[in-house]
């Protein structure tokens, strides 16, 4: 048996973000939310291990008020319960998981998973400092995730060598997108996590902005614009033009 | 004579009750094991016209000509003897129970028995010729045994119905209860009566003893084969027709599923298939057309769709016997997918609906694959991994691609198009362009060339622009009934909104056409929907476009590809091919084509499947198109240019032919 909290991040869906032409930041206002990427992997991870060893699966979600669509994803897929903590602010990790340890000292857990950096902001310094805040090992980019006893085993690849760690539970977890292949929730789970309610909750903590963000822009590339007419010496030229931009 | 008599009305009665015995439990199977109800609609006189086309002239089986003659032959002499073999056993009970008298009637009875016995006669050797000596394909490996002893009986049957014959017109039968046809003139039977001027004449006891022994084996064969019947590939005789007069028009359309109410998805079981599909397990003779046509089993894949319905049969018939023991359902039913049917094979299937197509007596065999996806997808969220990725696409950005849904109008941006999503406009036709056409650098193409054809022709049209969204099609084929019930109700609510359901809708796109045209009449949107070569072909005779007649130095060659969900699932043929008749002066069909047309490997899914088992669906396409020499293959689906332009391009003829869309060729030739 072992009680997971996994923790589950909404971002915007990325491949719908473009730049504003005149300012070059992102729009965000249009492009709408969806589970981000590595936390699908992590939930995948929890409810898999919840198949194999028992327990229970709980996320958790700071997020907005879309967030309530992202969390009945995560029910679809297997976890048991759930808290969307509402009132996001934005991408500060330093009070992200001060927001999310308040949350995680009140629920009982043998394990948080997580992924090991979010696919919007990158950071992944979640895993690390809630390990800070909560006293609890971490074990970072995980492949694959062993429970022994009382004691949680992950596999790590490096770039010549598979590294096997082991700590004592409770501990915390951070999966890399290799771990799984989230799953396909059974509509019977998809229909049953819609009529389940979404815990919703504020936070005590106060925010701390102790960084800024200076800035968010698209990098402006300068298209070459080459067009080679000539389809049978097209392709000598233009290997020729990328050999000398590699130079 | 009493005791003979009492004999055979007990043998009789015997096989009669041997006969009806597995009927009535298949029957049993039928009605009590199905969860699913399967409602029928009246429609008496269309079912009345399918049994006599179906049945009594035995429309489908000539799409097989060879073997369409062996059956019909056997069918039509297994009538005429009907009438023969009652009064024959009448009269073999009490002389004066035999029904045919002298007259009109019964001499058209018996002469056409005669006929059809020496035809069946030699029937016998054209099947054991196809089936042991030219061995025709889809035979080999099926049933041999069973098809032996059925031609055994049939042949006995005919030998000892002439052996008869030549008695009786030697004389020796005269005063022998049991015998019939005593009154008809020899010109009747004209084959009988040629055998009997070729044989010897049989005279007194040795003709009485060769008169009743040959009567007790002509009557004892006949009794085995109805015995035989029910308990061998034969139950087709009795489950056939019914299942011919019971399908309906459906074909390879798939039923919606009501999630609020269902609590069971798809076919995981026995229990999941409807009466009317156990029939279609009955029905079933292992002929091997559907397999024979079906382009998986063609590129050298696993999927055989005979199988399937015959493994779900053996599962009814196996699984069905425990429960009419009373034993408990839990323990004795057990899934059908994965064993005896792989999920590999539900996977490989193209929903081309070819098994349907040539299937003598209607076995519908894709709404079973279909529903078994569907089993797999719904309740246990199992699929190839790329049709998740699919699914995933499908729901975050309505379409088969990771593509950002806003830019799907930008092909026409230059084109000065009304696009619907950006202002309003007058407009009489609205252009669905589908998501491969709007995504796809190739296949935008098409799209464009359907503008220029549209502007020439002085048609008010509009696009929706980035409010398009995929019809759902690729995620029910492939079984996600869910996701496509939430995209279709999308669809068919914008539809209403934007009042376009008064429109008429024209679409490039043979997927999206039977989605508008079929599926979505089970949302209750009932569309004027036109595929593109209806379309183009109504505007070339209306005089509308005018195109460019072919000069004789030109020196293409032509052949058209149809694709499945135009043709067959849809049934237009001949509208591509008239408008293609505008342009190519050298034309030629495919090996396959029409209703035998050959699946281009992208329907069901497949499209954004990779195809790993046997050959290239595409490829196998792509080489008949070259046997025809034709040096542009033309098409009238998105899926199908992809498919077939990338086989021409990975078998290496980019110099040697093109693929085309009809609507791109239209386009370069308007005047």
């Amino acid at each position: 048996m072992v009680d997971i909290i996994v923790l589950v991040k909404q971002m915007h869906d990325l491949e719908q973000i473009k730049p504003d032409p005149s300012t070059g930041e992102p729009m965000l206002e249009k492009s709408p939310f969806k589970m981000e990427t590595i936390s699908e992997n992590a939930v995948e991870a929890a409810v898999q291990l919840k198949e194999k060893y028992g327990g229970k699966v709980t996320a958790l979600l700071f997020g907005n008020s879309d967030a309530g669509q992202i969390m009945k994803k995560a029910y679809a897929m297997g976890c048991d319960d759930g808290y969307v903590i509402t009132e996001y602010t934005g991408n500060n990790h330093f009070y992200t998981s001060q927001v999310l340890a308040e949350k995680i000292k009140t629920i009982k857990h043998d394990l948080i998973l997580l992924g090991n950096q979010s696919a919007d902001s990158v950071t992944g310094m979640l895993a690390g400092r809630l390990s800070a805040i909560l006293g609890e090992p971490v074990l970072g980019n995980a492949v694959s995730i062993e429970i022994e006893g009382e004691d949680a085993k992950i596999k790590r690849v490096l770039e010549k060598n598979n590294y096997y760690v082991k700590t004592h539970l409770p501990a915390i977890i951070s999966v890399t997108q290799e771990i799984n292949e989230p799953r396909l929730p059974p509509v019977m789970r998809i229909m049953q996590a819609g009529r389940k309610p979404i815990n919703s909750e504020k936070t005590t903590v106060q925010e701390i902005k102790n960084f800024t963000v200076v800035s968010n822009k698209a990098p402006i590339s300068e298209r070459k614009k080459l067009i080679f007419e000539d389809v049978d010496k097209g392709i000598e030229e233009v290997v020729k033009v990328i050999k000398e931009e590699m130079r | 004579m009493y005791l003979f008599s009492m004999i055979l009305l007990a043998a009789i009665i015997v096989s009669v009750i041997l006969f009806f015995i597995p009927i009535y439990r298949q029957l049993w199977y039928a009605f009590r094991i199905p969860k699913v109800r399967k409602k029928i609609e009246p429609d008496i006189p269309r079912r009345i016209y399918i049994l006599i086309r179906n049945v009594l002239f035995q429309g489908k089986l000539f799409k097989d000509l060879g073997g369409g003659i062996m059956h019909a032959l056997f069918f039509w002499t297994f009538l005429a003897f009907g009438l023969y073999s009652l009064d024959f056993l009448l009269a073999g009970i009490n002389p004066a129970f035999q029904l045919m008298t002298p007259g009109l009637f019964s001499d058209i009875v018996f002469f056409s028995v005669d006929i059809f016995a020496l035809i069946s006669l030699v029937d016998v050797f054209h099947s054991v010729i196809r089936r042991w000596i030219i061995k025709v394909k889809r035979y080999q490996g099926y049933n041999g045994f069973e098809a032996a002893i059925i031609l055994i009986f049939v042949e006995g049957l005919m030998i000892t119905y002439f052996i008869l014959g030549v008695l009786r017109l030697d004389g020796v039968s005269k005063n022998i209860p049991g015998s019939i046809m005593e009154f008809l003139s020899p010109s009747v039977t004209p084959v009988t009566y040629a055998f009997a001027t070729l044989l010897p004449k049989a005279t007194g006891a040795f003709g009485v003893y060769a008169y009743w022994i040959t009567w007790s084996i002509h009557a004892s064969i006949f009794l085995a084969f109805l015995i035989y019947i029910p308990r061998a590939k034969h139950l087709h005789l009795v489950f056939a027709p019914f299942n011919v007069f019971f399908s309906d028009r459906k074909g390879a359309q798939l039923n919606r599923i009501d999630f609020e109410h269902e609590t069971r998805f798809g076919a995981t079981d026995i229990r999941d298939f409807s009466w009317k599909d156990y029939f279609d397990f009955y029905s079933c003779t292992e002929c091997g057309r559907c397999t024979a046509n079906c382009p998986a089993n063609i590129s050298g894949k696993h999927l055989s769709p005979r199988d399937i319905i015959w493994d779900l049969r053996v599962a009814v018939l196996s699984q069905g016997k425990q429960l009419m023991q009373g034993k408990n359902e839990d323990e004795i039913i057990k899934p059908v997918i994965g064993d005896p049917i792989p999920e590999n094979d539900l996977w490989s299937c193209t929903t081309c609906m070819a098994c349907v197509e040539q299937c003598p007596v209607m076995i519908d065999h894709v709404p079973k694959i279909v529903n078994m996806r569907r089993s797999l997808v719904l309740n246990e969220g199992k699929a190839p991994r790329e049709v998740i990725d699919l699914y995933r696409n499908l729901e975050q950005y309505k379409s088969p691609y990771t593509i950002d849904p806003s830019t799907r109008g930008d092909w026409a941006k230059d084109l000065g198009v009304l696009d619907l999503s950006e202002k309003d406009g007058d407009y009489d036709v609205l252009f669905w362009v589908g998501c491969v056409q709007s995504f796809d650098k190739r296949n935008q193409e098409i799209a464009k060339s359907m503008v220029k054809i549209f502007n020439k022709a002085g048609i008010k049209f509009a696009i929706l622009g980035k409010d398009e969204t995929c019809t759902g099609d690729p995620a029910r084929r492939t079984g996600n009934e869910y996701l496509f019930d939430i995209l279709a109700q999308e669809n068919v609510q914008k539809f209403e909104q934007k009042g376009i359901k008064n429109k008429k809708i024209v679409t490039a796109c043979a997927h999206c056409y039977n989605s508008f045209k079929n599926d979505y009449k089970q949302y209750g949107l009932n569309l004027e929907v036109y595929h593109h070569t209806e379309f183009i072909d109504e505007l070339i005779r209306e005089g509308r476009i005018k195109l460019k007649s072919p000069e004789s130095s030109e020196n293409n060659s032509y052949t058209y590809h149809d694709p499945c969900y135009l043709g067959r699932y849809n049934k237009v043929y001949d509208a591509p091919r008239e408008v293609i008749g505008n342009f190519a002066l050298n034309y030629k069909e495919m090996e396959m084509n029409k209703s035998k047309g050959l699946c281009c490997g992208g329907g069901g899914g497949r499209l954004w499947m990779d195809e790993k088992e046997g050959k290239q669906m595409s490829h196998v396409r792509i080489d008949m198109a070259a046997e025809t020499g034709a040096s542009r293959v033309v098409t009238a689906c998105p899926y199908c240019l992809t498919m077939l332009d990338d086989a021409r391009k990975t078998t290496n003829r980019e110099d040697k032919m093109e693929v085309i869309d009809i609507a791109e060729e239209v386009a370069a030739r308007l005047l």
